[in-house]
């Protein structure tokens, strides 16, 4: 579950674990209504980000709370890596390690479900992707269901089944993590999922749907936008990529944002929408592409941000900046710096309408 | 501000900081005098005497134990009756707990001799809870059970509302957690709640025994003879003068340092049940 701080991912954590009264609706888990079952007796593990171990119980004491069996608590802390923590007061932990213990204290006492509400922002990376791991794999074992909370999208991709967006108390958008990724119900969504380019604009439907659009598009041809041109020359859309066909009720589009038009997939609307394009998705080269049909413009580098192994260069196209995603090394081997021109190019269909 | 003009202000405003600093020691010095002085000169000039008296006045020793056994027994009434109030106060929303919180510190601001007198209405001979335990062979007023319902009345608001913090500063997520860990709401309670807030419920009882122990007003309503030792100190200094009072006196304001060291002791600790 993932959405923006205050958009109630705790409060609807708390009212599935029934800390806190559910006012309407119906909550089934396993298929029983629990609006009148205790917490207690819902067989739900909680974990707070912030861990919640009680202060005045040892380590050992805290994994133990709710454990039937002991041996069971002794393999979970060695899963876990908290072992060497059992003899120490929880007072002494560090915010990473309380996380550690609260979740072995959670899934000691054999939920059948696990709510977990950001559990591993304290945890240095190393450490998350090992508990990410065991988390995954008890999942499998007890098979037990995991709703966890995170602001990180690509922690819910690695680790969920279904990722549900809200905000402000609704969910905006559920579904298989990749699916939301790749086509965002709307610019929001895209956007807090961290897209980098969204546009908004204009969509026009070109032709009549089906082959004709795509074949006719087959030609190789490539369209040129240089800052201050207008639209393409024709309605003859020539859409990139003869292999990727474009599927039936889908329509070879114009979208105009700004002074900048390019192709895209789409439904038959036109009409004002969004268009959203994946950072990585877009290359950049120092000579023009002839190769295959794409969206095809020339720009201006205006900035270069470089973490790690990935860089992401902004490029102005007739004022429209652009985010490209390419490697360190690529981005070194273009030689880019604020003020290179570059040529910018993606597939239609990497263009996502919403 | 260049360099030379914030040279010229600083010792300036670094003077009349000293200043403000100077008075406030002065006042606070004063009010300290004012607060302490009666007790140093008390125990200064009757204390030997007082310590004295611990050992030969029998009426004193006789006092001295009614008091502790009244207020102490009043204490575990009132931590008894006080302390589901004070947990229902600080995490239940319920209609009226507003007014409730309120009516529980209204003996606070009562007179206590007004309260002694409310409490005889109720209690006394001629009323009719006092003449049906009268009949049971309980006697309200004139007994120790009167000593203890004076001492309930009066320092059992300060129970409550000093429990009701200590409970309040249990963050309820621990309690939130226990529950998903199995245990029902009672459980929680003593497992995690009680733990946590011990220290402050302790240190509430020892602020409602010490209310309950210099009580005088509403015990010597209802209740002149036996005697507590506040009223055995008024009684000495209205039939015998200064001199005979000031030896018992002495002797309670000695032994006063008990609680008082005991509270010190108990003072929660910062961070004990609070959010980590």
């Amino acid at each position: 579950m993932i959405g923006p701080a205050g958009s109630g991912k705790t409060t609807l954590l708390e009212t599935i674990a029934g800390i806190i009264p559910q006012r309407s609706g119906i909550l089934r888990l396993m298929g029983r209504d629990m609006a009148s079952v205790p917490p207690e007796r819902r067989q739900i593990g909680f974990v707070y980000q912030r861990g919640y171990l009680f202060p005045h119980l040892s380590v050992e004491e805290n994994v133990g709370y709710g454990a039937a069996d002991q041996s069971f608590v002794r393999e979970l802390s060695e899963r876990l890596g908290v072992t060497a923590l059992l003899q120490r007061e929880v007072r002494g932990l560090s915010g990473g390690e309380q996380q550690l213990v609260a979740i072995a204290r959670a899934l000691a006492a054999r939920p059948r479900i696990l709510l977990l509400d950001e559990p591993f922002s304290a945890l240095d990376p190393r450490r998350r992707s090992r508990v990410r791991r065991t988390v995954r794999a008890l999942h499998g074992e007890l098979g037990m269901t995991v709703l966890q909370v995170t602001h990180d999208f690509a922690e819910a991709g690695l680790l969920g089944d279904i990722a549900i967006l809200l905000d402000a108390g609704r969910v905006l958008q559920s579904g298989p993590p990749e699916q939301i990724f790749r086509h965002p119900a709307s610019a929001y969504i895209a956007e807090f999922l961290g897209a980098e380019n969204v546009f908004a604009g204009e969509v026009r439907v070109l032709r009549e749907p089906g082959r004709e659009t795509a074949r006719e598009a087959a030609d190789g041809g490539v369209v040129y936008h240089r800052p201050g041109a207008g639209a393409p020359d024709s309605d003859a859309a020539r859409i990139d990529d003869r292999a990727e066909a474009i599927a039936d009720g889908h329509h070879a589009v114009e979208f105009r944002t700004g002074p900048l038009t390019f192709y895209a997939v789409g439904g038959a609307d036109s009409g004002p929408g969004h268009a959203v394009i994946r950072a990585g998705e877009i290359l950049l080269s120092r000579e023009p592409q002839h190769s295959s049909a794409r969206n095809n413009f020339r720009g201006t580098v205006s900035e270069v941000a470089t973490t790690g192994a990935l860089a992401h260069v902004t490029v102005e196209v007739s004022g429209v900046p652009i985010v490209a995603a390419l490697t360190t090394r690529s981005a070194d081997e273009l030689s880019l710096s604020p003020g290179t021109a570059v040529y910018v190019s993606f597939k239609a269909m990497a263009v996502h309408l919403c | 501000m260049t360099y030379a003009a914030a040279a010229a202000v600083l010792p300036r405003s670094r003077s009349s900081h000293r200043v403000a600093s100077v008075v406030a020691a002065l006042l606070a010095s004063l009010f300290l005098l004012f607060l302490f002085a009666p007790i140093v000169r008390l125990v200064v000039s009757g204390g030997a005497g007082g310590v004295t008296r611990l050992f030969t006045d029998s009426e004193l020793r006789g006092a001295l134990w009614l008091t502790a056994v009244t207020a102490t027994s009043a204490t575990l009434l009132g931590v008894l009756g006080g302390t589901p109030l004070a947990y229902l106060l600080a995490r239940r929303a319920f209609r009226g707990r507003a007014v409730v919180a309120a009516l529980i510190d209204l003996p606070l601001l009562i007179p206590h001799p007004v309260a002694g007198i409310a409490l005889l209405l109720v209690l006394g001979r001629e009323s009719a809870v006092g003449s049906a335990l009268l009949q049971a062979g309980i006697r309200v007023a004139g007994s120790p059970v009167g000593i203890v319902c004076a001492m309930l009345f009066v320092s059992a608001p300060l129970y409550v509302s000093a429990a009701r913090e200590a409970f309040a500063r249990v963050d309820p997520r621990y309690e939130a957690v226990g529950r998903t860990l199995g245990d029902p709401a009672w459980r929680v309670f003593r497992r995690v709640t009680l733990p946590l807030s011990l220290r402050g419920l302790i240190a509430a009882g020892v602020v409602m025994w010490a209310r309950a122990v210099s009580e005088f007003g509403a015990i010597v309503i209802l209740t002149y003879n036996p005697k507590v030792v506040s009223v055995l100190s008024y009684d000495r200094f209205t039939g015998f003068g200064l001199h005979e009072a000031l030896p018992v006196a002495a002797a309670l304001t000695i032994l006063a340092l008990i609680p008082l060291t005991l509270l010190r002791a108990l003072r929660p600790e910062s961070g004990a049940g609070v959010a980590p």
